[in-house]
């Protein structure tokens, strides 16, 4: 008996890492082509005997790269924009979709109808009512401010649970909070606890994973979000906005003065190297934060 | 200024056969698609969340999509991947499509499927590429309502000496299944608004052809059609389970 399990385990390990490598193959591969090609020299483009393996291995286009992109000042201003407006939308967000989960009101399905549809309509719909709300921000005649160019134009929908997907958050904090038993309340309840107290004190606790993933989804939206910051920001740069206007920034601050043709097959080298910088530190990131993916949970304070 | 009525929304719908084969073939994408999508991300979750030597790895791995589809990265290496002529690569793409399949279903012997059915199978190959890279979320979804499965009850079904099998469906399965929901429903619409689809390069072309009036009939009616693909997913659950978990 004890035999047969053993092989059974044995033969199910192996087809899970058969399943593991030939999916992952699929993700890996575009990630293999870009930092192979983010640590070679740019006449190895033209190279056709190189395919993988750079002939002239180099360092130097990484560094031209975080140089062109400003590193350190993009880096600081992305981290205060994304970590800033991701514990703020989580926040806001499982708010919102613990009310939706557990309170009963009118109008709650027309309500909920609203956030599918913030799933729906894409950034580029509310952008321009969004610029001619925060262009002249605050109730008219009496005080407006201009708040272009500041991080509140972020910070400020996702405080009121309207950031970028923040649909998609308060969908899965109301699922996930649907399904905790009701029991882990009643007690605090009987105890004389408000909603509030009860949110921050009982449910948190009991939700950390899916905090954790709202949190990693939130930071990955902001990080990797062009559109509505090249449309708010005009001297604040963010990685992306850097990643998606490289083309320039490189040749502003690389190729100014000297006459170097580049063509686009050698471009391909600083391409890479930004988006391996882009990508790069989420990355390392996510290594850290997923060891608290940790199977099954205790639900604390449930008497049986 | 003068008030059209619904001329446009008849005119769209009756007289762009461009336009109507594109919503036909949009809808079909989505159907066999968001099943495919869902069923791949929650296998590969569950294995994601057993124990095993290299998880982190795997794990990471997993998570590199929803780092790189969201962002700008995903159209640069794309770009930069079709324009390389690399011999190498466009071998390995090629590899990955039609033929393969078709060679596959000839070399195991399956001769005698329907033409539809092997059609499918090889627009499925054709879309592995897509279908991977675009379950990053929802897999990182599950991921984390399978940490919501108390300790007690994989105890219990261990004592019990159920099977995988049957944990999976008597208790994994009860424990997602409004994330389930959740994941068609994002899924629906990411399928649906993905700008590389051909309704959404339809209606782009007609705004830039200054036919703003059919660009806009044409978005309303890709929108209700959206919803209604959405209310339906909905209703269908709410009937499946008594509707206590879900919407």
């Amino acid at each position: 008996m004890k035999i047969i399990y053993k092989f059974r385990k044995k033969i199910w390990s192996f087809f899970r890492f058969i399943i593991i490598f030939v999916t992952g193959f699929v993700v890996i591969y575009p990630i293999i082509y870009m930092i192979s090609c983010a640590f070679r020299d740019k006449n190895d483009m033209n190279n056709p005997t190189v395919v993988w393996i750079p002939m002239h291995f180099t360092l130097e286009i990484i560094k031209e790269t975080l140089r062109a992109m400003d590193f350190g000042n993009t880096l600081k201003n992305t981290l205060f924009l994304c970590i800033g407006c991701s514990i703020l939308q989580v926040f806001s967000c499982s708010v919102t979709g613990y009310g939706f989960a557990r309170f009963n009101f009118r109008g709650k399905n027309f309500l909920f109808a609203v956030v599918i549809m913030m799933i729906l309509v894409p950034p580029q719909v509310i952008s321009l009512p969004l610029y001619t709300e925060f262009i002249r921000f605050g109730i008219d005649r009496f005080f407006t401010v201009n708040l272009l160019d500041s991080m509140l134009t972020m910070y400020l929908p996702a405080m009121t649970a309207n950031g970028i997907k923040s649909g998609l958050m308060i969908l899965i904090f109301r699922q996930y909070f649907s399904e905790l038993p009701k029991e882990l309340e009643n007690s605090a309840y009987i105890d004389g606890s408000g909603a509030l107290r009860t949110f921050l004190l009982i449910i948190i606790p009991n939700a950390k994973s899916i905090f954790l993933t709202a949190f990693l989804f939130s930071f990955v939206f902001y990080w990797n979000d062009y559109y509505m910051s090249s449309v708010f920001f005009t001297d604040t740069k963010t990685i992306a906005i850097v990643l998606a206007n490289l083309e320039n920034e490189l040749k502003m601050n690389l190729f100014s003065g000297t006459a170097v043709q580049i063509s686009p097959r050698e471009m391909i080298v600083w391409n890479e190297a930004g988006c391996l910088i882009a990508v790069a530190p989420v990355a390392v990131m996510y290594i850290f934060l997923q060891k608290y993916f940790t199977d099954g949970i205790e639900h604390s304070g449930i008497v049986s | 200024m003068e008030f059209a009525g619904v001329e446009k929304y008849i005119k769209v719908l009756t007289e762009d056969e461009k336009y109507t084969e594109y919503l036909e073939k949009t809808l079909f994408e989505t159907l066999w698609k968001t099943p495919v999508i869902i069923i791949f991300s929650l296998f590969i979750s569950v294995i994601l969340n057993q124990k095993f030597r290299g998880r982190t790895l795997a794990r990471t791995v997993f998570f590199l999509p929803v780092i790189i589809s969201t962002g700008y990265a995903y159209r640069i290496i794309n770009g930069d991947l079709q324009s390389s002529e690399n011999a190498n690569i466009s071998q390995f793409s090629t590899m990955m499509s039609v033929d393969f399949m078709g060679e596959f279903l000839e070399f195991s012997g399956i001769y005698g499927i329907s033409q539809n059915a092997e059609k499918m199978l090889s627009e499925m190959a054709d879309n592995i590429f897509g279908i991977i890279w675009n379950s990053g979320i929802q897999i990182l979804i599950f991921l984390s309502a399978l940490q919501g499965i108390p300790k007690s009850a994989r105890e219990v079904a261990e004592i019990e000496g159920a099977t995988a099998w049957e944990y999976f469906w008597k208790v994994t399965f009860p424990y997602i299944s409004p994330f389930i929901l959740a994941n068609i429903i994002f899924t629906v619409i990411d399928t649906f608004t993905n700008p590389t689809n051909q309704i959404m390069e339809r209606i782009a072309d007609m705004r830039s052809g200054w036919a703003f009036g059919e660009a806009s009939a044409m978005s309303w009616i890709y929108f209700i059609l959206i919803m209604s693909a959405v209310g339906f997913v909905t209703i269908i659950f709410r009937r499946n389970s008594g509707g206590e978990n879900n919407l």
